[in-house]
């Protein structure tokens, strides 16, 4: 089964790069893709397309992953369409089903969407060409100095590894239960809006059950392989090597020529 | 080591269920004993005290002369005594095979290059080497079971206590597992196998019998299978073998009932017909 940003084994560069350099570069790349101007940001995104190459990642995949949030692309798209003010344009714009839209209203819907996109893209980049344990091992080397005022960064590592183990439980208990209610007959498509929103309920009630009933169990089998409160050592040992010293001093070069463009098209 | 029960009471509040009422067990170093008993019996609650997932409501649980109950013993009782869940979902906490592994290790806080060595270790031992950096989505069911197993192991416990190693597996994946147990024990580690499945009970060196909460039988297998009547009054079925003799013995053949082993039945059989094995 595929689920949306799952690891994908590999060994290309972007794969063997320290886990820290690749989720600064990514917080750093979302900041910067929504500080800067249009035109920097398609230049941006066309550079998020040479890690996105050299990954190994096939675009299929990439289209795969981000297929689910289709519906808020087009829906972000539709609401700046079609409530862009468009200001200093002529009067006059067309309508549609009543609804009045703008050229303006198009080109900022455009890079609305632009930037969600990298955005995302950014995202499914890291965390497809990072196992779990490298990034856990990253946000918790981020987070170690907010243990001096007793911030319990190992538990919260272990709950990240937790949440991250959670999600595709809880889609297979959701195909579960929806298997289990179609081997007994009901169609969830045949039936009407309110027969579904009935169902819907049912089902979230049974996922968290069955989620609730094997968190326990799962606590329990951690009791028993020692989990305690407190620090943790770490299978994941951090270690910077030479190319990850180059990407950082290339991904300044680019940070520096984009803030010194972007001020002097400002 | 020594794992000694006490008098053992235990009742699951929320449900109103005494689950054990008055256990008292030794279990030596290095012995290969199977628990058996019908659905409800007790005998999960009882290897869930041995590690101090649950602590009795009276009586006492040492190991090696620790108590249970204090909280300053528990992490050395759990590093000694590893727990195998019945179903493997449920207790696997990695993404990967190797990151499971490591969990238990990782919550010893040792360092890093031991934590890699144990991992290794644990995982050849489980004979899933070739599995380490595999998602557990990506699993059956049996590897699963096994990379279980492995979480375990790389903690070095002397003891393992396993709750149905084997349910819900095909004959092949049962048959991987129950070789890898074999081998841990041949190694000395101590095993503590819950099981419906009387063949494998028959594989071990001691049997206890659980009826409600209590003790019933406690002996080698060729003790425990001799007591049929007892044992199907409580719900229990006999080993195939042992179901084989009784047949014989009622058609009129004077054979022993109390034998488990496939080879010493043959053997019992073929001197009944007067032929020597060839």
């Amino acid at each position: 089964m595929y689920h949306t940003g799952s690891f994908i084994r590999g060994r290309s560069l972007v794969h063997r790069l320290d886990p820290r350099v690749k989720l600064s570069a990514a917080l750093v790349f979302s900041i910067f893709i929504l500080w800067v101007k249009p035109s920097l940001a398609l230049a941006s995104g066309v550079i998020l397309l040479f890690p996105a190459l050299i990954s190994g990642i096939r675009p299929r995949t990439l289209v795969q992953a981000i297929k689910p949030l289709l519906f808020l692309i087009v829906l972000i798209f539709m609401v700046h369409v079609f409530f862009s003010d468009g200001s200093g344009e002529a009067p006059g714009g067309q309508t549609f089903h009543g609804l009045s839209f703008s050229r303006t209203g198009f080109q900022e819907a455009f890079w609305v969407v632009w930037r969600f996109l990298c955005l995302m893209v950014a995202a499914i980049l890291l965390t497809m060409t990072t196992a779990p344990s490298q990034m856990i091992a990253a946000v918790k080397y981020f987070l170690k100095p907010l243990k001096k005022v007793r911030v319990p960064v190992d538990e919260l590592a272990v709950m990240l590894l937790l949440a991250l183990k959670l999600m595709p439980i809880l889609l297979t208990e959701k195909e579960r239960i929806e298997t289990a209610q179609k081997a007994r007959g009901y169609d969830a498509s045949r039936s009407g809006w309110v027969t579904r929103l009935k169902s819907f309920s049912h089902l979230t009630s049974k996922i968290l059950t069955g989620v609730f009933r094997r968190a326990d169990e799962l606590a329990l089998a951690m009791d028993a392989r020692n989990f305690r409160r407190g620090e943790r050592s770490s299978l994941v040992e951090l270690k910077l090597t030479s190319s990850d010293y180059i990407v950082m001093g290339l991904l300044i070069f680019f940070f520096i020529i984009f803030v010194a463009l972007n001020s002097h098209f400002g | 080591m020594l794992i000694h029960l006490e008098d053992v009471y235990y009742t699951y509040e929320t449900e109103g269920i005494e689950a054990l009422r008055g256990v008292s067990l030794q279990i030596q170093e290095g012995e290969h004993l199977a628990i058996i008993g019908p659905n409800g019996c007790g005998k999960t609650t009882l290897i869930r005290h041995l590690n101090a997932l649950l602590l009795p409501a009276r009586g006492k649980v040492t190991v090696d002369g620790l108590k249970t109950d204090h909280p300053k013993h528990q992490a050395e009782i759990r590093a000694q005594i590893g727990m195998v869940f019945q179903n493997p979902d449920h207790q696997i906490v990695g993404m990967t095979v190797e990151e499971d592994v490591a969990f238990g290790p990782e919550n010893l806080r040792l360092p890093s290059d031991e934590i890699k060595k144990r991992v290794t270790e644990a995982m050849s031992r489980a004979g899933i080497a070739k599995l380490a950096g595999r998602g557990i989505e990506n699993l059956s069911g049996g590897e699963k079971r096994l990379v279980a197993i492995a979480g375990v192991l790389a903690m070095r416990p002397r003891f393992i206590a396993l709750d149905e190693p084997t349910a819900f597996l095909d004959p092949a994946a049962a048959g991987r597992v129950l070789d890898m147990i074999d081998r841990l024990h041949a190694e000395g580690v101590g095993i503590i196998h819950i099981t419906h499945n009387m063949a494998e009970a028959a594989l071990t060196q001691r049997v206890v019998v659980m009826r409600e909460g209590r003790i019933l039988l406690d002996g080698t297998p060729p003790e425990i299978f001799g007591k049929a009547a007892m044992l199907k009054q409580s719900g229990m079925q006999l080993p195939q073998i042992t179901e084989l003799l009784l047949e014989l013995k009622e058609a009129g053949l004077p054979v022993r009932t109390d034998i488990v082993h496939m080879k010493d039945a043959l053997d019992q059989i073929i001197a009944l017909t007067g032929k020597k094995q060839g």
